[in-house]
């Protein structure tokens, strides 16, 4: 497998599960450069690129609420879980979380077999 | 910070007016926090630092884009549709664009063969621009309005509907179809454009065949007739059944015949066609009549072979 296959694919497995990590994060207020560098902090490094884009898709989408504060002589326009993000989180947990088993157990087999 | 306050406002540049000041707002926000951090890491910022952070952010139009995605010109979801639109629109275009040229070639005294050809494809192209764009609009207009997500799991089908999985080749391409209307047409507007035509005109024609040829012809254009009938059947079916492949078959069988038969006939040829006399006799002219004929024939000839054989593996 090329480089350039092994990227795209890494980029499609983690398209989705950082949407849960991004909800998950947000239980406390952040803005978007606090968010990233609490997201690097546990070891899920995103560009800004995507980031901050897909922190305004999930406002735009209700998930978040968010406001403009004034702070350190700045503004930051900080963002938090909405109660649709809130419930939506949820769900989502138990569905990764029974994902997550189901392919422990398959990746366990398939390294035993491997061996 | 001129650097980047150019950078945000190349950004906003790319952005649909009403989401400029928000994005813009915000993006300058986070690239202020992002030189924040770097600055406490290493100090006062040369213009250098803020270039290579702003560099690493990307293109102005490509972080626009993240932002806000470019929606396609036409939904991913109606593609096939607007595909098999432009197939029939255009399909129906040409079989009519024929007509028209064909309708114009014969009428006019000093159209060659060369000036019909371009006639006819300028004439389809000029069509085919206008109804590509006029089909594109139309779903564009559709990909504007809302989603509606119920259509993806529609439920106005049943399995059993499906035809049989048979081999490809069962599937009439709309192609074969419209080729063969084209084809269809032209033979009956050739035959029967003359019957209409003012005597002086008739007479002006460069190539003419014999009255009893014509008369011939006349009869055997009952088969362009049914051929024009089995091709709307096919686009109406597109799946090559038992009893449609027979029916081909018979269909070609006849024109195979009929084109023998009037290639053995005698005279091919108006013996009044005095223009072709000057360079060519009249033996010449109807042998080399009679060799295209059977040449024609070989067409319908080998499509009943084919048939033949796809109908002996079904």
């Amino acid at each position: 497998m090329t480089t350039a296959q092994l990227d795209k694919m890494r980029l499609e497995l983690r398209r989705g599960v950082l949407v849960l990590a991004v909800l998950a994060s947000l239980k406390q207020p952040h803005y978007g450069y606090s968010l990233r560098k609490q997201l690097q902090g546990r070891g899920i490094d995103i560009d800004e690129g995507t980031l901050y884009p897909l922190i305004r898709r999930l406002a735009d989408q209700g998930l978040l609420d968010s406001e403009w504060r004034q702070g350190e002589g700045r503004e930051r326009r900080y963002y938090q879980l909405s109660d649709l993000g809130a419930t939506l989180l949820e769900q989502l947990t138990d569905e990764w979380r029974v994902l997550n088993a189901a392919l422990d157990s398959l990746l366990d087999i398939a390294t035993e077999e491997s061996n | 910070m001129d650097l980047v306050t150019r950078y945000v406002a190349a950004v906003q540049r790319e952005l649909p007016e009403n989401k400029r000041d928000e994005i813009g707002r915000e993006l300058s926000a986070n690239i202020m926090d992002q030189l924040d951090s770097l600055a406490d890491q290493q100090g006062r910022l040369t213009e250098a630092d803020i270039a290579a952070v702003l560099k690493q952010m990307g293109r102005p139009r490509t972080v626009a884009q993240q932002f806000v995605p470019p929606q396609p010109l036409i939904r991913l979801s109606y593609m096939p549709l607007y595909q098999y639109t432009l197939y029939m629109v255009l399909g129906i275009l040409f079989p009519l664009q024929v007509l028209e040229t064909t309708m114009t070639w014969l009428s006019s005294t000093d159209m060659g063969l060369v000036r019909y050809l371009f006639g006819l494809a300028g004439g389809f192209l000029n069509d085919a621009i206008f109804g590509f764009a006029s089909i594109t609009a139309a779903f564009w207009l559709m990909s504007r309005q809302p989603a509606d997500h119920s259509a993806a799991c529609n439920t106005d089908w049943q399995p059993m509907q499906l035809p049989d999985a048979g081999p490809g080749w069962q599937h009439i391409s709309l192609q074969d179809i419209f080729t063969d209307l084209a084809t269809y047409a032209f033979l009956l507007v050739v035959i029967w454009y003359p019957v209409w035509m003012p005597a002086e005109q008739l007479a002006s024609l460069r190539f003419i065949v014999s009255d009893q040829a014509h008369q011939f012809l006349k009869w055997a254009s009952l088969l362009a007739v049914l051929g024009i009938a089995a091709s709307l059947w096919q686009l109406r079916q597109r799946f090559w059944s038992r009893q449609m492949l027979l029916g081909n078959i018979a269909l070609n069988l006849a024109l195979v015949i009929a084109t023998l038969t009037l290639a053995a006939s005698s005279p091919l040829i108006n013996t009044e066609a005095a223009q072709w006399q000057a360079v060519f006799n009249l033996e010449q002219l109807e042998r080399s009549a009679m060799f295209t004929l059977i040449v024609i024939a070989m067409f319908p000839l080998w499509e009943v072979g084919r048939d033949v054989i796809r109908l002996r593996n079904m």
